[in-house]
């Protein structure tokens, strides 16, 4: 397992974790990374799971999944969902 | 016409596509065809007036009517809780959606459904509205989203507080939302900056403009159980929008996808499905409603007018060092724009280390928006894309270069904060800069112009089955309501996947019962999510055929490869079999196990965003203002074409209505709020004999991700066309025309004034 760089949208941690933004967690996939946020934050993996789309290494996935694999040093960003046409 | 080789034997070829009989021949049945017996006819009563407070609704007189056998308004409907859930663009609040449904406290807009009855003829149904009493207050209104932000505004909902700033306003406005992105420092920008341009832009509302109204024939039985045919882009989601609004559970509910004569977004959402649910409920016999064109405009939603202000800096050599942006869109009658899209997407294709987008999600008295190709991304490029030509024309670079010199690529860092995974955008802007047309000279009042543009891609929850039957032939059933030829892509990637001919192949759309969960023809993303669905289904397939094989020929599975079709020793150690066909195999289905079917079900990610340039020539009568398109060059990157010819189908789609939404199509409202032209004759949308040809150029910069390279190709197209117009025309006529439609009447006065630049 290693440790990745975790980045929630300014809105998000604006309404969810008093504003801050970064974390460094310890993971080997989404799920590791979601269970973590909700830890610190309880009810956060909730909204994360229903309201972002997640971006692992500029990679994008429009529905975080558990079985998301997270390689050390790898950068995660939850940013709002994003719907098409 | 695109020649590219893939090494594949299938995938990159042009079958002739399986829907194509039926519907050349008029035999397709799309959803206003399907009737169910006794089935009643319903029809909606619909606001006349843009605002105002319903005091009360008197239903008696219609109910009373020999052969009406149901009437609703909204109080029939449960009421939903008042909460934003799901994603932050749409922020889904189902207090909202009920209303627009059916309005409840007030109307908010011309069109806006107050009452439905149904009948046993639509003569009946049409006297049956003609008899319900609607006392209306009326209030006064507001259309423009400059206007709706004013603060003496008329507000729509009195108890609106902007989310989205903090502190959070005292007082209620019709802003339901602010948005804001940054990267960078601004202010350090600007300070490198050598030559700044800063501009104002408007876009009018525009329909999707889908041929096909929208239309619904649903039958509810005592015990609940409810059936729906209807025309949309996801009848999984019909299902659950359905269930959730008559609060019934989604299992209760069956939904069969018609043929859809186009959605572009517009069919994501439901308007008529609840209503002919309630009614049916209420009369106990199936209820058909099919819109008019009058409905669809009024009541359906456009994508959202925009009003913009943006602003970049560049060094003399054209470097952008500084972006700033401010999108304030209409959202309609209900929160909701696609205002963050654009936010996302207005500086996407290039690397910018300092910028800023702010966005504004605005209600007024529309109707509620809606999705529409890539929603949000062309609204903003107008801008950008318009302002950038203008930065390359201070500096005297060819504007495809200036592009170039600050394209996106692997690694760049996006406004939205992660970096950029994906290439491809510097691939299209190469091929246009090498097209052999894009030095060629102009004559007098001819013009060039050149834009770009960006969209996201779309990936999430698909669901395939596959059955082999006994004869060999295959079967594809997808929950993916087919708008753009992907029956074809899958029966492709099947064919090749199996190594069979494609002609064994049928692709289906199966109902909500018959296949798992998928998410909507939508975002770009069929080819690439339902595409892996199928992909997993054959793998899984061609697993069970070698297994088979090894059973019919008693060795072990790992002694038997799949290749061409067919199972094969992996070696001569294995022993000396003759291949054994798919055809054979299936027929030995029964001995060796029973039916050869397989299913798959997907949560994808991984999709890599499209990126496209384009390049157009136009002619402006300097007499008339009419602007004549002359030539159009589109090139996009597709990742792998699986059907070449739809992948052009589908540029070529998206630039013809970005053509419309350029040059002519708006919506016009009257002094009281009123629609003034709700259909084709006055909302002129572009036709065969206003354009040239448009020619797509497919850049195949593959993505990984998905099993044969595919990208969605379904909406980026749409995003260069108007500013890549408006370009053209300034390099005509020198003058900046920055607010669409930029109709004759506006390039006339133009021309009029003095040359801007």
């Amino acid at each position: 397992m290693g440790v990745a760089r975790v980045v929630l949208s300014s809105g998000f941690s604006r309404r969810y974790t008093g504003g801050k933004r970064e974390f460094d967690i310890e993971a080997k996939s989404l799920r590791d990374v979601i269970k973590a946020l909700d830890g610190l934050y309880p009810g956060l993996g909730e909204h994360l799971e229903e309201e972002t789309t997640v971006a692992i290494d500029g990679e994008i996935h429009d529905a975080p999944g558990y079985f998301q694999r997270i390689r050390p040093g790898c950068e995660v960003f939850f940013i709002p969902k994003l719907e098409g046409g | 016409m695109n020649d590219i080789a893939t090494g594949f034997k299938w995938v990159g070829t042009r079958p002739i596509r399986p829907d194509g009989v039926p519907k050349v021949t008029g035999k397709a049945m799309y959803a206003a065809d399907y009737t169910m017996p006794g089935a009643l006819v319903g029809r909606i009563l619909r606001s006349p007036h843009a605002h105002a407070r319903i005091r009360s609704i008197d239903t008696a007189k219609a109910a009373r009517l020999p052969g009406v056998k149901a009437v609703v308004i909204a109080k029939d409907f449960p009421e939903q809780k008042f909460e934003y859930i799901g994603p932050e663009r749409v922020a889904v609040n189902f207090w909202h959606v009920t209303r627009n449904i059916m309005a409840r406290e007030k109307v908010l807009y011309e069109g806006h459904a107050v009452a439905a009855v149904a009948a046993t003829d639509p003569l009946i149904a049409e006297q049956a509205l003609s008899l319900i009493e609607v006392d209306y207050e009326l209030l006064p209104h507001v259309i423009d989203v400059d206007e709706a932000m004013k603060p003496e505004a008329p507000l729509l909902f009195e108890d609106m507080i902007t989310r989205g700033v903090e502190p959070a306003p005292t007082k209620p406005s019709n802003t339901s939302k602010r948005l804001e992105f940054h990267i960078g420092d601004l202010d350090a920008g600007w300070a490198q900056a050598e030559v700044i341009v800063e501009k104002e832009f408007k876009t009018a509302a525009v329909h999707q403009g889908y041929i096909e109204p929208h239309a619904c024939c649903v039958r509810v039985d005592p015990d609940g159980q409810t059936e729906v045919w209807s025309s949309s882009q996801g009848h999984f989601v019909v299902r659950a929008l359905t269930a959730k609004l008559l609060n019934k559970p989604v299992g209760d509910v069956r939904c069969a996808p018609a043929e859809i004569g186009g959605g572009f977004g517009g069919k994501t959402v439901v308007y008529l499905e609840p209503v002919a649910a309630l009614l049916s409920q209420k009369s106990g016999r199936p209820v058909k409603i099919t819109m008019t064109r009058d409905e669809v405009f009024k009541a359906t939603g456009p994508t959202s007018g925009g009003s913009m202000w943006v602003k970049m800096g560049v060094t003399k050599d054209g470097k952008i060092t500084a972006a700033d942006g401010i999108f304030k869109f209409q959202a309609g009658a209900f929160p909701g724009s696609p205002v963050m899209n654009a936010c996302l997407c207005a500086f996407a294709p290039y690397a910018i280390a300092n910028a800023r987008t702010v966005g504004y999600d605005v209600v007024c008295n529309r109707p509620k928006s809606a999705a529409y190709r890539a929603p949000g991304s062309p609204i903003s490029a107008f801008a950008v894309e318009s302002v950038l030509d203008m930065l390359a024309k201070k500096i005297g670079m060819d504007p495809a270069a200036l592009r170039r010199k600050n394209a996106a690529g692997p690694g760049t860092e996006m406004i939205y904060g992660p970096k950029l995974a994906h290439g491809g955008y510097i691939e299209t802007l190469e091929a246009i800069m090498n097209h052999p047309d894009y030095k060629k000279p102009l004559g007098p009042n001819q013009g060039r112009g050149i834009a770009s543009g960006y969209w996201f891609n779309g990936g999430g929850e698909s669901s395939a089955t596959v059955q082999i039957n006994a004869d060999g032939t295959i079967l594809v059933a997808t929950g993916s309501p087919d708008i753009g030829g992907s029956r074809a892509s899958m029966a492709l990637m099947a064919a090749e996947t199996f190594g069979v001919d494609y002609n064994q192949v049928r692709a289906i759309v199966a109902d909500t019962a018959s296949v798992g969960y998928t998410h909507v023809t939508g975002g770009s993303r069929v080819t690439f999510a339902t595409g892996m669905a199928v992909v997993d289904c054959c793998k899984k397939l061609v697993d069970d055929m070698r297994a088979r094989a090894a059973m019919i020929w008693d060795v072990d599975v790992d002694g038997v490869v799949w290749e061409e079709g067919r199972a094969k020793p992996a070696s001569s150690n294995v022993g000396d079999f003759k291949p054994m066909p798919l055809k054979e195999i299936a027929a030995k289905a029964a001995q060796t196990g029973g039916p050869l079917t397989a299913a798959a079900s997907v949560n994808a990610g991984g999709q890599a965003p499209g990126f496209t340039t384009q390049f157009c020539d136009v002619e402006v009568d300097p007499e008339t203002g009419k602007v004549t398109i002359l030539r159009f060059v589109a090139a996009q990157d597709v990742g792998r074409a699986i059907h070449p010819s739809y992948v052009e189908g589908q540029i070529q789609g998206g630039v013809v209505q970005g053509i419309g939404w350029a040059l002519n199509e708006e919506y016009i409202y009257d002094a009281k709020g009123r629609l003034d032209n709700p259909g084709f004759l006055d909302y002129r949308c572009p036709v065969a004999s206003d354009l040239p040809m448009i020619e797509p150029i497919l850049v195949e910069v593959p993505n990984p991700a998905h099993p044969y390279g595919a990208k969605g190709v379904g909406e980026v197209n749409i995003c260069p066309p108007m500013a890549a117009i408006a370009n053209a025309i300034d390099s005509a006529i020198h003058r900046r025309l920055t607010e669409l439609p930029m109709s004759p009447p506006k390039v006339v006065a133009a021309l009029e004034q003095e040359a801007a630049d």
